[in-house]
C-alpha cells in the first residue's frame, strides 16, 4: 500500500499542482543557499581585491588610515616595476619552469606508471606496498628532507660509487645539490612532491575500468605495456588534467624544497618570500615592517599568482569538467 | 586440469607486469624515503657536524630528545598548542568542504561561476601568498569586518554568546571558529574538489530508486550520499591531516624551518619525529575511529 502511495506521489511531481506546493521550501532553500554561497565566496575575495588594492598605493597613500579602500594616492607603476626588478621577474619565471614544472610533469607521468601497477595487478606483498604508500602520504617531505640534503651533496646509489672511491680513490659521485637533477629524480622515481597523493587519485580512477577491457586487449595480442598506453592513458584524460592541475598549483607554490635545494637562481615562490629582505638589502627601507613595504609586497603577490591564474583559465573548463566526468567511469 | 594451469601462468605474467609498472616506484621508495626516513631517525639520536664529505654523526643517545623535552622551555608548549589546533581544525575542514561541495554540486543558475570562485584557494592556498595575506587581510579582516558584516554593525558576536548564554567553554570555541574562519575556508579549497569528484561518482540510479521509495532529503544524504562518499572522505581526511600537520601556521613547523636554515639538523630531527609520533598517535586514532564507526556501517 505504502509503496503505491509512494508511486503516485513520485508520477505526481511532474504536475504543476505538486510543483506549487513545493515552491515555498524550494525558495527558502534558493535563499539559504544564496547566502551561504555568496557568504563564503566574501571570505574568499576579501583577501584578493585587498591585495590588489594595497599593491596600487603609493607611499603617500599611506599616511591616512581611514582610507583602505579607496586610497588617496596611488603609483602602480612603480610598485609594480620596483617588485618586478626585485624578483628579478624573467629569470625567476624562468627558474621555476626548470626546476618545478618540468618535474611537476616528470611526476605526472611516473605516477601514471606507478598507479596503474598497483590497480590493475595483482601480485605479492601488494598489501604491504599499499602500506608503504599510505606511509610516503603520511609521513611529509619535511621529515626526509635533511638527509636527502645530504645525499644529494654526493649522491651515491647504494653505496656503490662509495665503494668505488674507498677502492680506487676515484670520486663518482656528483654534487647534486643545486642542479635541476635534485627535482627531477625524485619526480622520475614517483616520490616527488606530494606524490602519494596523485598516485592514490590515479589508483582510483584506474581500478574503476572493466576488466573486460584489459582482457580483450590481451586476447587481441596487446601486452600490458601496450594496453596501458594505448588503453589506459587515452580514456583517462580526464584524471590526468585534475592530477596536472595539483601537480602544476604544488610545484609554482613550492618554496620549501628550492629553499634547501638551491643556492642561486631561486624560483619565484623564494623570490616572494624574500622580498621584504631584499628591499632592506637593497636599501629601500631600513625596516622591512614598515607599511610601504606592503605594498610592493602586495603587488608581488599578484605578479606571483598571474602567472598561474593565466593558466587556470584556459585548463578551468576542462578541469572542472574533468571533475564532474571523473565519476561518469566510477 | 589443463586449463587451471594455463591461468596460473597468465596470473604469474601478470604478476611480473605488475611489478615492472611499480618498480621505479620501489626504487624510489627505497632511495627517497626509506634511506632517508632511517638516516634522519640516527641524525635524530646524534651529534651531527657537517664536514666537507658530507655529515658526521657521533651516537649520543637519547640526549636531543632529553633536550627538547626537559630542558627547551617552549617546545612542550608549541606542542600542545599544534595538537589542539590539530584536533579541533581537522572535523571542521572536512565538514566544510563537505558542505560546499554539496552545494556546488547541485544545479543552479551561475553554478560554473561560483565554481571557478571556489577553487581560488586551490591556486593559491598551498603557499607563500597565503602566508602573506592571512596574516595580513586575514588578521585585519577576522578582527574587524567580518564581526561587522556579520552583525551588520549592530552587535558584536560576542554580544550574541552572550545573549545565548552558552557555557565559556563553547563559546570560546565559536569565537575561535569565527576568527578563523579565513584561515578554515581556505584551506578547503582541494578538500572541496576531492568531494565533488566523489558526488559526481555516485551514479544516479541510486537516488532515482531512492525518490521512487519516497525517501526524504536526509535519509539520500545519510544513506547514499554518505556511504558513497566513504573511500573520498577517508582520503580528504588523511590529506587535510598532512596538510596541516606541515602548514606554516603550525607553531612547530615555524621554528623546525627556522632551524633548518640556521643548519642546526640533530636538534631539528629529534624535534619532527616526536612531533610526528605524537600526531602520529592523534592520526591513527581519529582514521581507527573513523573505519569502525562510520566505514564499517555499510560494507
Amino acid at each position: 500500500m505504502r509503496n503505491i502511495k509512494s508511486v503516485s506521489g513520485s508520477l505526481l511531481t511532474k504536475n504543476t499542482l505538486n510543483n506549487v506546493k513545493k515552491s515555498a521550501p524550494d525558495t527558502l532553500m534558493f535563499v539559504f543557499r544564496m547566502v551561504l554561497l555568496i557568504s563564503i565566496g566574501f571570505v574568499i575575495i576579501y583577501p584578493l581585491i585587498y591585495m590588489i588594492v594595497t599593491s596600487l598605493v603609493s607611499r603617500n597613500g599611506f599616511f591616512n588610515s581611514t582610507r583602505v579602500w579607496i586610497p588617496e594616492a596611488i603609483s602602480p607603476m612603480f610598485n609594480y616595476k620596483t617588485a618586478w626588478e626585485l624578483m628579478d621577474y624573467g629569470n625567476s619565471v624562468w627558474a621555476t619552469v626548470k626546476y618545478e614544472l618540468v618535474s611537476a610533469l616528470i611526476e605526472v607521468c611516473a605516477c601514471a606508471v606507478t598507479a596503474y601497477g598497483f590497480a590493475r595487478f595483482n601480485f605479492k606483498c601488494k598489501g604491504l606496498l599499499v602500506g608503504v604508500l599510505f606511509l610516503t602520504i603520511l609521513v611529509p617531505d619535511m621529515m626526509v628532507l635533511i638527509p636527502r640534503m645530504a645525499n644529494y651533496s654526493n649522491m651515491d646509489i647504494l653505496g656503490i660509487f662509495g665503494l668505488v672511491n674507498k677502492l680506487t680513490g676515484i670520486d663518482l659521485r656528483p654534487n647534486l645539490l643545486g642542479t635541476a637533477a635534485a627535482f627531477y629524480l625524485p619526480s622520475l622515481f614517483s616520490m616527488g612532491l606530494r606524490s602519494g597523493i596523485m598516485i592514490f587519485i590515479y589508483i582510483q580512477f584506474f581500478s574503476s575500468f572493466p576488466k573486460e577491457l584489459e582482457e580483450a586487449a590481451w586476447i587481441d595480442g596487446a601486452g600490458p605495456i601496450k594496453t596501458f598506453l594505448r588503453i589506459a592513458i587515452p580514456s583517462s584524460g580526464v584524471v590526468i588534467t585534475t592530477v596536472l592541475v595539483f601537480s602544476l598549483i604544488w610545484h609554482w607554490n613550492d618554496n620549501l624544497l628550492c629553499s634547501m635545494y638551491l643556492n642561486a637562481e631561486y624560483p619565484l615562490a623564494m623570490q616572494l618570500d624574500l622580498l621584504p629582505t631584499t628591499l632592506t638589502t637593497m636599501g629601500y627601507y631600513l625596516n622591512p615592517e614598515t607599511p610601504e613595504t606592503l605594498a610592493f609586497q602586495m603587488a608581488g603577490c599578484v605578479l606571483f599568482v598571474t602567472p598561474m591564474l593565466i593558466i587556470y583559465m584556459i585548463l578551468q573548463r576542462k578541469f572542472i569538467e574533468s571533475i564532474d566526468r571523473v565519476g561518469i567511469t566510477g | 586440469m589443463k586449463n587451471r594451469k594455463r591461468t596460473r601462468g597468465i596470473e604469474q605474467i601478470k604478476s611480473r607486469y605488475g611489478w615492472i609498472f611499480i618498480s621505479t616506484w620501489l626504487i624510489g621508495v627505497v632511495l627517497f624515503f626509506a634511506i632517508p626516513v632511517i638516516q634522519s631517525i640516527i641524525y635524530s639520536f646524534s651529534q651531527m657536524t657537517i664536514t666537507e664529505d658530507g655529515v658526521n654523526t657521533v651516537w649520543i643517545g637519547l640526549k636531543n630528545y632529553k633536550y627538547i623535552i626537559g630542558e627547551h622551555t617552549d617546545y612542550l608548549n608549541w606542542l600542545s598548542r599544534s595538537i589542539t589546533n590539530f584536533v579541533y581544525s581537522l572535523p571542521i575542514i572536512v565538514l566544510l568542504s563537505m558542505v560546499l561541495a554539496l552545494l556546488l554540486n547541485q544545479n543552479f543558475r551561475g553554478r560554473l561561476f561560483f565554481r571557478a570562485l571556489y577553487f581560488m584557494p586551490v591556486i593559491i592556498a598551498t603557499g607563500v601568498v597565503i602566508d602573506l595575506i592571512s596574516g595580513m587581510a586575514g588578521s585585519d579582516m577576522t578582527s574587524s569586518s567580518v564581526n561587522e558584516s556579520v552583525s551588520g554593525g549592530m552587535f558584536s558576536v560576542q554580544d550574541i554568546i552572550a545573549v545565548l548564554d552558552l557555557p565559556a567553554e563553547i563559546a570560546e570555541f565559536v569565537q575561535k571558529i569565527i576568527s578563523d574562519i579565513f584561515d578554515l575556508i581556505w584551506n578547503s579549497g582541494i578538500q572541496t574538489v576531492l568531494f565533488l569528484a566523489g558526488l559526481q561518482s555516485i551514479p544516479s540510479t541510486l537516488y532515482e530508486a531512492s525518490k521512487v521509495e519516497g525517501a526524504t532529503k536526509w535519509e539520500e544524504f545519510w544513506f547514499i550520499t554518505f556511504p558513497m562518499l566513504s573511500n573520498v572522505t577517508l582520503l580528504v581526511i588523511i590529506y587535510t591531516m598532512v596538510e596541516l600537520f606541515v602548514s606554516n601556521s603550525n607553531v612547530v613547523v615555524d621554528h623546525v624551518y627556522s632551524l633548518m636554515r640556521a643548519a642546526i639538523y640533530d636538534e631539528t630531527s629529534a624535534m619532527m619525529w616526536f612531533y610526528f609520533l605524537s600526531i602520529g598517535v592523534v592520526m591513527g586514532i581519529i582514521v581507527g575511529a573513523y573505519k569502525k564507526f562510520l566505514q564499517n556501517r555499510w560494507s
